[in-house]
This record gives C-alpha cells, structure tokens and sequence, in this order.
C-alpha cells in the first residue's frame, strides 16, 4: 500500500510552516501563496488543518489533461511535467478537491508531487498534524475534521 | 474468440476507449479509424500559439498504436454503418466487420451562409489542417489582422492564441454579448472591457451580411449596422454540428446528437457512442445532452470503452463546464449557470475583476459563474471547490446561508458539508486509474532531484 499524506486536524496550530517548507521546495521561494498546501483557518471553529492534494484515486487531473503531461511515479503522486503542461487549466477545472494551481507567471499547472515521497509539509510540521505513512482508506481523515467543523457551526447559528 | 472492437475517430473519446478496452483485455482486437491523426483539439491554440510544436498536440503516434496493439487507420472516414451485417465500410471501400462499435466522430464547425464565404482567406479554425492553413497564410504577414466571426468558446480560445502573437484582432458576434453559452451578460460585461482595453475590437449585436476581397486580397466585412471592418483572414467560428450524416438509415437513434443510455450504449446494444457526438446523460437531470468539452469526452470514452469490454459500469452524467482564459482575464462556468431561478448569489466587483455567481436549488449548488484575473490563484482553487459541490450534489444545508453571507469562504462550507470525504471513495470506473507515464518526446514522470529539497531535509534532520 503506497503512504499517503494523513492530515490530523486537532494537532494543528496554523503555524504555516508547512507552507513554507512546500513553496521552498516546489519553487525556491519563501512564498507560502505558491505553496501547494493550504492551512485552513478557521477561527470561529478554533479548527486549523492544511490541506493539499490526496493523490485520488480517480485523478480527475490526470484523465482529464489534453496532453498525457499528467503522469504517476511509483508513490502514486500525480506529477505534472512542467515541459509538457500547455496551460490550458483543464486539470483546474476538472479536479472536484481543489488542489490543482496554475501558477501566474509560467501559466503551468503545479499540484503536491509528496517530494518524490518525503514530503517537506511533514518533515516541517512541527507538532505531526502532517503524518506521511500507510493509511486505509487515504483521506480517512475528512470525516472527523467535517463533522467537527459542522457541528461547531451549526450549534453556533441555531 | 477474441473480440473485434471498431472505434471510429481520434480524439479523445476514441483515444480513451481504445485505452480503456486494451487494460481491460489483453487478447481483443481493436481497429482505430480516423480522418484526422490522434489528437486533442484543446491543444491546438497552444499550437497556434507556437507555445508547442504540432506534434505535442497529438495523444497517440504509431508507436503508441503499436504498443498497444491497435490497426489504426489513420487518414480513412467511415462511409456507411450496416448494424446487421455489423460491418463499417471505409472511404477506400474497405469492409470491416465488428462485434463492437463505438462512434466517436465529433463535431464540425458550421459555415456562414453568405456571399464571401468561399473566399480564399475565410477559414474555419478547428482542426490541425485549419491551423496549418492560418499559420501558412499568415507567416511573411508582420501583424496579421484577423477578424473572428462568433465569438463563443472555441473561438475565444484561439482569439487568446492570437492574442499571445500580438496579432491585431477584431471579433463580430450576432448576439448582444460575448460568450453568450458561458457567460450571462454581466460576466461577459467584464470580459468585454478587459478585451477592448487589450486592443481587441468587438463588434456585438450584429451580424455578418457579406465578405469582399480587394485587389489586394484584404476582405472587407460588410455588418448589418452598415459598419465595414477590413482583415487579412476572417475566421468563421459560429457553432458546431455533431458528425452523424454517415448513420443515416443506420436505425441508430439519434437527435441533436447520437442518443446514448448511461452505459455509453445506442439504441442497438453492440453500438456505442461517446464525446461531441453523443447526446448522454446529464449529472442531476433527466434529459440528455450534447456536452461538446474535452473532460466529457475522457469519461465517455473511458466509461464506453469498459461496457465495451465486458464489465458494467454506469455514468452518473457529464457536467456542463467551460474554463477559459480571455486573455489574462480567466472565466469559468459550470452546470446550469444560466437557469432562471432567482435564488442565486452574486458578487460582482467590475473595477476589481471579481465576478462570482452561486445558483442554488434548495441547498444544493446546481451552477456557478466565475470570472476574475487569471493570477487569481484563490479563485481557481475556489472553482474547483465548487466543481466538488457540483459533482457530489452535495446538500449545504445550514451553509447555503453561511455561503451567502461569506461567499469568498468556499472552503469551509466545502468540508464541513462531508465533500471531498465523499470524493475520495468516488472513481468514474469503480477503480483506480491506471497508472500512466507522460507520452510526448520521451519524458519519464518521476520527481527530479531537488536541491531545495534536499538542503531543507538535511537542516531538519541535524
């Protein structure tokens, strides 16, 4: 079973470094805005969780790019292959999770490639909320995180 | 006795099938027939544009065919389909016989019934052949002026590719706003002022009466409001028809397209169809339609191609959805973006370029309209959002309220309503997509060694 990245919500702190290991490794910069995950802020709920790409099953990305420029490597990752992507965000438009970018000045898709399996958000977490290991089903994580987030809106607005 | 696939055409629905069938069964037989070579049409601007060569457009070589162990006929059409014989005959009189069928033929562009149109210069821009012809006739041109008549989806994707060449462009479309099956007039508003101010000239509210050539081969269009626009090449792109007049007296139902059950499947039960020419169903409605974009065509393709080789799978129907980036200004719609129903939420900003449109029945999102910069990395992601909403039909509930008073915070309401949690367990065939490796030029997907990477990891790890 290939690892993938299990996100555990409660131990988030919405520190952010998460973000700037990915823009560092993905592009050189300190800019968490090309980083290719996203902590979710959500104060009213006192809830904090990154999120990127779960490396789907379906890889709606993949299926639907043009070009084939969409390829697996042996973790199961979705890579985008810079040199092939023509930007015509299809790959946006198709992925239903949201986690696809199109980077402004290249016009290029880029999407979470799990480092070419040691991701830097994991290695950079620093209370584990980032966990990279072996989880069935992948995503399996959602469900608490969702109802948490529901419930704490739901009670506040009824 | 293995069994005889005959896939007709070369896009993406057919590419697809073909696929779909050869991981599926490793003894079949598949013949492939195409007119044109195995391509993908969203390419072409990026073409046009001379962002990449010809080649990177195509999505299947001999190769490729070889590799999977497919008879492509490349250059051939099918002339007659005898569903009892179960044959399909060629343009060269070949005869072949088939247990299955899949009718991929797409769609051709419409002409413009008036004079001028046969005029040398006056082209449709849909295929590789049109490509070739624009870029030959305009290669010792220093700023081709190239006027576009339509100025809907396709058109526009090419218009951003001329755009890109800083060719001097003009654009006339028949109805009172561009993008008429995108965008609503507001959106197309926005679309209309970032275009004018890049030095595109539009011309909407009227239509084309005729086309003259000077002595000097420049046409002169000739508007029904009197106006006279001149141009090197005039681009005819004012809709298209799907390609079904080989099936005439087949007895395959057909309508504004073929007309096809959720398994990809004709009215005969060896015929299949998928892509621009199947009229299929619709994600959260009973009718079916005609959805003419690359996404369905894939999954019309992948879901016929497995019906084809023996499983059942069903499709839950294709969602309505365009993304177009009018030269710098990105757009986007989805679903019923047009219904009528008043319970909707907009927020439209025109100086700042935000333009968002939520259309709601009960609580669930059933369209979406986005238009905004196209470094709006927000919003691309925020759309995709949306896409999860739409796919999932997800119920709001108490955060269809929380969206309208917070429309920029999609996130929220997208996790606490369980979506992606549903997404994860959904695939369109019931299994994983195979793994796949990129196919243009040799390139290998495998993440390249990473000096950033490595400096960052080692520093943790001390």
């Amino acid at each position: 079973m290939p690892k993938s990245l299990k996100i555990v919500p409660d131990k988030c702190t919405g520190c952010m470094q998460c973000e700037l290991a990915c823009s560092w490794v993905q592009t050189g910069t300190f800019a968490p805005s090309k980083s290719v995950i996203r902590v979710n802020v959500f104060d009213e709920e006192a809830s904090y969780a990154p999120y990127t790409c779960l490396q789907c099953d379906e890889a709606w990305c993949m299926t639907a790019c043009p070009v084939n420029a969409i390829g697996t490597d042996q973790n199961g990752a979705k890579l985008v292959s810079e040199e092939l992507c023509i930007g015509c965000h299809l790959c946006t438009l198709a992925c239903p999770f949201g986690t696809v970018f199109t980077l402004p000045k290249t016009d290029k898709a880029t999407k979470c490639n799990l480092c070419g399996g040691d991701p830097a958000c994991a290695v950079a977490c620093p209370t584990a909320a980032i966990e990279y290991e072996e989880s069935t089903p992948a995503g399996d994580w959602f469900g608490p995180w969702s109802e948490k987030v529901n419930k704490n809106y739901v009670s506040a607005t009824s | 006795m293995a069994t005889q696939h005959v896939i007709i055409g070369g896009g993406p629905a057919a590419t697809n099938a073909m696929e779909t069938i050869r991981e599926l069964d490793q003894q079949a037989l598949i013949t492939l027939i195409s007119d044109e070579p195995a391509h993908s049409r969203m390419a072409l601007p990026y073409w046009l544009s001379a962002q990449i060569p010809a080649a990177h457009t195509h999505t299947a070589d001999a190769a490729f065919f070889q590799q999977l162990n497919v008879d492509a006929r490349i250059g051939q059409r099918v002339t007659a389909v005898d569903p009892n014989g179960q044959t399909v005959t060629l343009t060269d009189g070949d005869k072949l016989a088939f247990d299955k069928l899949l009718i991929a033929t797409g769609s051709s562009p419409l002409d413009l019934p008036v004079p001028g149109n046969e005029l040398v210069g006056v082209q449709n821009l849909w295929s590789l052949d049109h490509t070739q012809q624009l870029l030959d006739s305009t290669k010792n041109v220093e700023q081709p002026r190239v006027l576009m008549i339509g100025a809907g989806f396709i058109g526009f994707i090419m218009l951003n590719a001329m755009h890109k060449r800083g060719w001097n462009l003009s654009v006339v479309e028949r109805e009172s706003h561009v993008l008429p099956r995108m965008l609503n007039a507001d959106a197309a508003g926005m679309v209309t002022s970032w275009l004018t101010s890049r030095g595109i000239d539009l011309h909407c509210g009227a239509a084309v009466e005729s086309i003259a050539e000077g002595a000097d081969g420049v046409k002169t269009v000739t508007l029904d409001n009197g106006t006279t626009l001149s141009a090197d090449v005039v681009i005819v792109a004012i809709g298209i028809k799907t390609n079904l007049a080989f099936l005439d007296g087949s007895g395959i139902e057909t309508n504004q397209g073929i007309l096809v059950n959720e398994q990809m499947q004709t009215n005969l039960p060896n015929i299949f169809a998928a892509g621009d020419v199947a009229e299929g169903p619709v994600l959260g409605s009973n009718q079916k339609e005609v959805h003419p974009i690359q996404p369905t065509a894939v999954d019309h393709g992948r879901i016929a191609g497995t019906n084809m080789a023996g499983e059942t799978v069903t499709y839950r129907g294709s969602l309505s959805m365009n993304i177009l980036d009018c030269c710098g200004l990105q757009t986007a719609s989805f679903g019923r973006w047009d219904d009528p129903s008043d319970d909707v939420l907009t927020i439209s900003n025109p100086t700042d370029l935000v333009y968002r449109k939520l259309i709601w029945q009960e609580d669930q999102v059933v369209g979406a309209l986005f238009a905004g910069r196209a470094n709006d990395m927000g919003m691309l992601n925020d759309l995709g959002m949306v896409k999860g909403m739409l796919q999932t039909q997800a119920r709001m509930g108490a955060w269809k309220q929380f969206l309208q008073e917070n429309p920029f915070d999609i996130r929220r309401a997208y996790i606490a309503a369980g979506v992606p949690q549903q997404l994860v367990s959904t695939t369109l065939l019931g299994r994983p997509s195979q793994p796949r490796q990129y196919r243009f030029g040799g390139a290998v997907s495998a993440v390249q060694a990473n000096q950033s990477h490595t400096v960052f990891v080692d520093a943790k790890s001390n």
